[in-house]
């Protein structure tokens, strides 16, 4: 699913944000990686979009291997990963229902079909009421709310969510946090990148600890079954 | 790409330019004003060449017949004539008609006081010559052909005002380097200024473009909106354009036909009519404003795309 093997990452200017980078996520898991400010995050999460590119390693995602990926293909990689910014990233001229069904119709999606799926997934992360809202008219959760919609909509193998709590409430936050949990449930990969060991605690998940861009720790999951799973939640859980 | 996301990212587009509004309407606002200066520019120069080409027809070259040339001299000079290339057209003047112009045109001289100083000249005592008043087609030639008229028979001499030909002929190249030179600049100008406004559009829509990437958009993908929107605003400013040179253009026209009489009367047929000059100017600004407005918003683009 997604794989780092000794993969380096050095900035211009000669910041090594990675070095000797290994990590290898399977598909369903469930990982949270951890760190502090300047550990290497974001790096880890810039190279898994393609948005920056390794210095060294190999890097593989979804099946492609960045080492000989096209620059055509990246879109379909991209397709294939649900993305949740920290800063939202909502297109602000599009409404709440605009901004999901963006990312069904950048894949050619019948109308049709993007019509009856978009509810579902406002339904789903609480917001069908605010469709026709343009971000600037939202709460911080309720953008990172749409942005977790838009990320679900064409179910995607990897779901990744950048400090997808950082904008909320803990109220909120347990509630998204949820939601996620029992999408990896359904066989799809979830990475979440945080900061905050307190909630990576809560969840009892595979936890990657990176530090000086090194994977210093990788606990494997508690066996116990969070009790938040026994609500569920619609689609995503069956 | 289905013909349905064709047809919502046709609708995207166009939907663009009223969400953005001020930013469209600055791009309206230099690509018309850009389209308008360059339309003058050229219409200008278009007549200025006509005007320049209807000097030279003013100028005639006068073929001389010998004094004692009788009518079939006359006759075979006249088919002769119409046998030189260059030639446009040609019209004889008899010796009695010349001797008549002059009489006119010194009775008009000094309240008429020498009005009779020419009786007497008539018949057999005319001591002018009869001629061929010839215009010639371009002027650049008029040393050629003036040479092939005082080799014709029955031809005596052949007054031609070659320093004027010449000073035409070099004020039409330079009207034609000179005007078009211009056109050309402004357009490059135009095309600069627009470029940066479009580039300014499309930089500030770079997180737009940045999170379209994101999830997964094409190039294709996110360049259609702004193709179809960049060619939306050229069409609309080229409508506008077309209004604006169009509308000042019949008000010159009108201004030139209510003169009545001076200069500014005369130059009414030197004008180059409207309705031989809208359907040019309306395509060159459609074409013009569409390639300007679509191209030069999806060139802005790639920048921003490499992500």
């Amino acid at each position: 699913m997604i794989e780092f093997k000794g993969v380096k990452k050095e900035y211009p200017g000669g910041n090594v944000a990675l070095d000797d980078f290994n990590l290898r996520i399977d598909r369903g898991e469930f990982v949270f990686v951890l760190g502090h400010s300047g550990a290497g995050k974001s790096t880890f999460l810039k190279l898994i979009l393609h948005e920056e590119m390794a210095t060294e390693g190999k890097i593989v995602v979804n099946g492609y291997d960045f080492t000989r990926i096209k620059n055509r293909q990246i879109p379909y990689m991209r397709r294939s990963l649900g993305v949740v910014f920290q800063d939202f990233r909502l297109i602000p001229t599009m409404t709440a229902y605009e901004n999901v069904a963006f990312a069904m119709r950048v894949t050619n999606v019948p109308e049709r079909r993007i019509r009856s799926r978009v509810p579902y997934v406002l339904n789903l992360v609480g917001l069908q009421d605010r469709a026709r809202s343009y971000p600037a008219e939202m709460s911080g959760g309720e953008q990172q709310r749409i942005a977790l919609a838009r990320a679900l909509v064409h179910s995607p193998p990897i779901i990744i969510a950048d400090e997808p709590t950082g904008n909320i409430d803990p109220e909120l936050s347990v509630e998204i946090m949820e939601l996620l949990c029992a999408i990896s449930k359904v066989g799809t990969t979830v990475v979440v990148v945080t900061h905050e060991q307190e909630l990576a605690a809560q969840f009892h998940q595979r936890t990657v600890y990176i530090d000086k861009g090194r994977v210093v720790s990788d606990s494997c999951p508690v066996p116990s079954r969070p009790t938040f799973l026994a609500h569920g939640t619609g689609e995503a859980s069956r | 790409m289905s013909i349905s996301g064709f047809r919502y990212l046709t609708k995207q587009g166009l939907s663009n330019i009223a969400r953005n509004k001020l930013m469209s309407f600055a791009s309206i606002g230099v690509l018309t004003a850009c389209l308008v200066i360059t339309g003058v520019a050229a219409l200008m120069s278009l007549n200025v060449g006509k005007f320049v080409d209807y000097l030279g027809a003013q100028n005639k070259v006068i073929v001389y017949l010998k004094l004692d040339a009788d009518d079939a001299t006359i006759e075979s000079a006249k088919q002769a004539i119409g046998g030189v290339p260059n030639i446009l057209s040609s019209t004889y003047v008899s010796k009695e008609d010349a001797l008549n112009e002059t009489k006119s045109w010194i009775s008009g001289y000094d309240n008429g006081a020498y009005a009779n100083v020419l009786d007497g000249y008539e018949g057999d005592n005319n001591p002018l010559y009869a001629s061929f008043r010839v215009t010639v087609d371009d002027l650049s030639k008029i040393k050629d052909t003036v040479a092939e008229l005082a080799k014709l028979p029955g031809v005596d001499f052949v007054d031609a005002p070659s320093d004027l030909a010449g000073t035409l002929v070099s004020l039409k190249r330079a009207v034609n380097i000179g005007g078009w030179g211009l056109v050309a600049v402004l357009a490059a100008v135009s095309l600069v200024v627009i470029h940066n406004t479009i580039r300014i559009t499309v930089f500030a829509r770079r997180k737009e473009i940045n999170i379209m990437k994101f999830v997964g958009a094409t190039n294709g993908f996110i360049r259609l909106p702004f193709l179809v929107e960049g060619t939306a605003i050229g069409l609309i400013s080229a409508a506008l354009a077309f209004g604006v040179v169009s509308g000042a253009y019949i008000g010159v026209l009108e201004a030139v036909s209510r003169a009545g009489t001076g200069w500014l009367s005369s130059l009414y047929f030197t004008i180059v009519d409207y309705n031989s000059v809208w359907s040019l100017l309306l395509g060159v600004f459609l074409v013009s404003g569409a390639l300007i407005g679509g191209v030069g918003s999806a060139a802005s683009i790639r920048r921003h795309l490499k992500v």
